[in-house]
């Protein structure tokens, strides 16, 4: 089966960042609520009730819809938080609810039953049993799927699933499975899954030492870099780290996820729509990347060549990789 | 005071006047021109102070080091406040829980957003001391505001905006060069900003080599690598 | 005494004899209630040990041990995935599922839920008890406070981590293999030469973490020998202990003798660090901080 049309799901940080995306081709926003009840928990981003409520307002005035990460863990003994975003999200008039946890799957689902529940990367849903689960338990609609399947992996999967598959094709790439990654918090005391962030600014320190500068996370240090170098954000995986007294980007080198060469490919394996990462980025950069995908999108949808990106300007100084949709990754 | 203008005006924008009026301006007709500035910031974004609340609005120190004077910045969401400061002063007198350094191109960048959150680091021009999750939610707020300093400049100095004094007046004629003045500022201050003595940092480097070494033989002698 | 010692699955590629071994061992002489039992990390090591798992069972259940199988963490070929049904559809075996496909396996029936399964909070404990799970080991990462919350609601019984190096992380891709230079496809089973993991430190030289195939861990050793009161205070009665390839009948009798009241925390944690061999403790997760810090009675005892 053949899906006629990729649906471009793209981030926002910010209403400015929405509504960039929106004029950009954007089919679907995805942003979260200012506080611990979405993954992209940083320091002055986000969205209040209000800018919510014009934000959806804004893409339905342009015919997209908005989506709300709602996929952290909820703290135990603490649940309040995210059952009013759920509630809030739902009241303002969100497309659909993306969450991770089983219990606030579960709460969305009883309470809320019409808004639709989308899986989160966060729940890490990598076979069919575990995502049939997640359909038969709780409806959900469509699932993100992590980044460590294959494409001829993902086209499998969709013959073996009844809900929509949404697949990650550009930015930020995590090399564990994701939700399933302590690393921050062994560092920083503050996690993905309950805090919302992962390496945190308030734990990076930058150490000019003359000849190199060190970029540490807590106690530790992740990199270093020559005069000549610029010096990266000290994402723990990204690190560069010492094994059999040898220095290397063990983990992942400091590479972004482009899987633009795979999208005819993604289409022929029944995927519904593309997402695009990077609530954490400026609005310039959305603009330009979602301007991009849209041609790109638009391009495999009607059997033609993927046009060039032109986003060399964004990536420039990192190399890009296709990622885990490539056999050789692993 | 005369109407507002129609754009947002950036709290920066003030840092960039700065930049190319620094000889005709003086500081007692500049000072104005920055309370008048942020105000009408607050006023009109009161969003971006909000967003900042999350991080305690904190003070930041914004020095572009192209210039010789930097600014402390107040991010209190009911009394904004954007001060005037010599580069020699003693900077444990701001009280400011992070400071942002580099050349007044590069910090107009960051405040246009065309410096996203995740390259924000990657520059070694732009220098950030302190909390740096304070510069990262400044970043993320002034982000959200589309904030264009040309524009602002032009609402607030253009010809069409009503000049808020005279300090603006004076400002509003060196507008005409900002582009121009811009690029060769830009041109100019992309230097590294710290040179470094190569000796010295290859006896360091000796060193630290020597404690990593060091470090290993301590964990082998107690038989944990094997 | 209403605390219960059980041993994890061994997260390590140790050889079939030497794992054979070990289980015998732990089986005659340590006092263990539950065995969890089977690959947890890599589908490709199973195979090794797989024949001698049916005597291991047998000697551990006639011991007087309730033994657990456990399941994969990372579930993604055809292959993994028939690992996974087959083992939870085996009659007359407990299983405990680490990943959500074993979850709809098992639900229906009892079961319980390994630590790479999210339970973080009163909701999904709930729907996981409903199901059908009996016993729950919890995230390594949870604090103090989470514990106490959850355990207040708990019917099933609620399991931490109190020994071992902690699971921080899995990944399709195996660390082992790509510090030998070798793909995931071809590892010639590298991983086979660290018993405890590889140790990966920071550029400095400082220790950090530790790799073990597509598994990553901490460097330091979770030690929660000091908390074991608190924790039974707050609800929380079952206690896992990480296999290692120190002597583990020793770790366990030190943490039975602890709980017995029979040993001082303080003597307990100098004997625990004379047989890790002086590899670093921690506990910060249970206070709320890094996991990597270490509070309390093994502060000494620290990176």
């Amino acid at each position: 089966m053949k899906t006629q049309k990729l649906e471009l799901v793209c981030p926002a940080g910010t209403p400015a960042a929405l509504r960039a995306a929106v004029d950009a081709g954007a089919d679907t926003v995805y942003c979260g609520f200012r506080d611990a009840t979405n993954a992209r928990n940083f320091p002055g981003l986000n969205f209040s009730r209000d800018e919510l409520a014009s934000g959806i307002d804004y893409a339905k005035a342009h015919g997209a819809q908005v989506l709300v990460a709602l996929n952290t863990y909820p703290e135990a003994g603490n649940p309040a938080p995210w059952h009013q975003a759920v509630e809030d999200a739902a009241d303002l008039g969100a497309h659909a609810l993306i969450m991770a946890d089983i219990g606030l799957l579960a709460y969305a689902a009883e309470k809320r039953p019409d808004t639709r529940r989308h899986l989160s990367v966060q729940a890490s849903a990598s076979n069919p049993a575990a995502i049939n689960y997640y359909q038969e338990t709780f409806d959900v609609k469509r699932v993100v799927l992590p980044r460590v399947l294959t494409v001829p992996e993902i086209k499998a999967l969709n013959q073996e699933i009844d809900v929509e598959t949404e697949v990650f094709v550009f930015g930020g790439l995590c090399v564990m499975a994701e939700g399933r990654c302590s690393l921050s918090s062994y560092a920083t005391g503050q996690s993905p899954n309950i805090n919302g962030v992962c390496s945190p600014a308030s734990h990076v320190r930058y150490e000019d030492k003359g000849n190199k500068m060190v970029s540490k996370l807590g106690d530790f240090t992740i990199n270093q870099f020559s005069q000549s170098e610029a010096a990266g954000y000290p994402t723990l995986c990204k690190g560069r780290f010492v094994t059999q007294d040898k220095a290397s980007y063990l983990f992942e080198d400091p590479t972004s996820l482009n899987a633009a060469e795979f999208l005819p490919d993604l289409m022929e394996a029944g995927v519904t729509a593309l997402k695009i990462e990077g609530r954490q980025r400026g609005k310039a950069y959305i603009a330009q990347v979602v301007a991009a995908f849209r041609k790109a999108a638009d391009a495999a949808a009607n059997n033609q060549p993927i046009p060039p990106l032109g986003l060399e300007n964004i990536t420039e100084g990192q190399r890009e990789t296709t990622g885990a949709y490539n056999k050789r990754w692993q | 005071m005369s109407q507002a203008p129609k754009g947002p005006v950036a709290p920066l924008s003030p840092v960039l006047l700065a930049g190319l009026a620094v000889r005709p301006l003086p500081h007692q007709l500049l000072q104005p021109l920055l309370t008048t500035a942020i105000k009408q910031m607050q006023r009109q974004h009161p969003d971006v102070f909000e967003r900042l609340t999350s991080v305690n609005s904190p003070r930041f120190l914004i020095d572009p080091v192209d210039l010789p004077f930097s600014f402390v910045m107040d991010t209190q969401p009911d009394h904004p406040s954007l001060e005037l400061v010599k580069s020699d002063q003693n900077e444990l007198e701001f009280h400011v829980r992070a400071s942002v350094r580099g050349p007044l191109v590069l910090l107009i960048e960051l405040l246009e957003g065309k410096i996203d959150g995740d390259a924000l680091f990657f520059s070694r021009d732009l220098v950030i001391e302190g909390d740096t999750e304070a510069v990262l939610a400044l970043r993320n707020a002034v982000d959200g505001a589309d904030i264009q300093v040309h524009n602002d400049l032009l609402s607030l100095f253009g010809p069409l905006s009503k000049p808020v004094d005279l300090a603006a007046q004076v400002a509003g004629k060196l507008f005409n060069r900002f582009t121009r003045d811009l690029h060769i500022l830009s041109s100019a201050t992309l230097a590294p900003l710290q040179r470094k003595c190569d000796a010295q940092s290859a006896a360091i480097e000796d060193l630290e080599e020597t404690v990593t070494a060091l470090k290993k033989q301590l964990r082998r002698r107690s038989g944990k690598t094997t | 005494m209403n605390a219960h010692l059980n041993l994890g699955p061994v997260l390590f590629n140790w050889s079939a004899d030497t794992f054979r071994d070990f289980y015998f061992r732990m089986a005659d002489e340590a006092p263990l209630e539950t065995v969890f039992l089977g690959e947890v990390v890599c589908s490709k090591r199973e195979p090794f040990f797989a024949p001698e798992l049916p005597a291991i069972a047998e000697r551990l259940t006639a011991a007087g041990k309730k033994v657990v199988f456990s399941t994969l963490a990372l579930v993604m070929t055809k292959r993994e995935r028939d690992m996974v049904q087959q083992l939870c559809e085996m009659d007359g075996v407990i299983v405990e599922a680490n990943d959500i496909s074993a979850v709809s396996y098992l639900q229906g029936r009892p079961h319980t839920i390994g630590p790479f399964v999210n339970i973080y909070n009163e909701g999904s404990l709930a729907v996981m008890e409903k199901q059908g799970a009996t016993h729950i080991s919890l995230p390594g990462e949870l604090p103090r406070s989470s514990l106490q919350a959850l355990a207040k609601t708990a019917k099933a019984d609620l399991e931490v981590q109190a020994f071992g190096r902690q699971p921080l992380a899995v990944s399709a891709r195996c660390y082992h293999a790509r510090s030998h230079g070798l793909a995931k496809d071809s590892c010639q089973y590298v991983c086979a030469k660290d018993p405890d993991g590889m140790d990966l430190d920071t550029l400095d030289g400082d220790a950090f973490l530790a790799v073990n195939g597509i598994q990553t861990m901490s460097y330091t050793c979770a030690n929660l020998i000091g908390e074991l009161d608190d924790l039974q205070t707050i609800g929380i009665h079952h206690f896992r202990l990480s296999p290692h390839s120190c002597d583990m009948v020793d770790v366990t009798k030190t943490f039975e003798a602890v709980l017995k009241g029979q040993m001082e925390t303080g003597e307990a944690v100098e004997k625990l660090n004379d047989l890790m061999d002086g590899l670093p403790f921690s506990n910060g997760y249970y206070y709320g901080q890094e996991g990597a810090k270490a509070k309390g009675m093994v502060e000494e005892f620290g990176l």
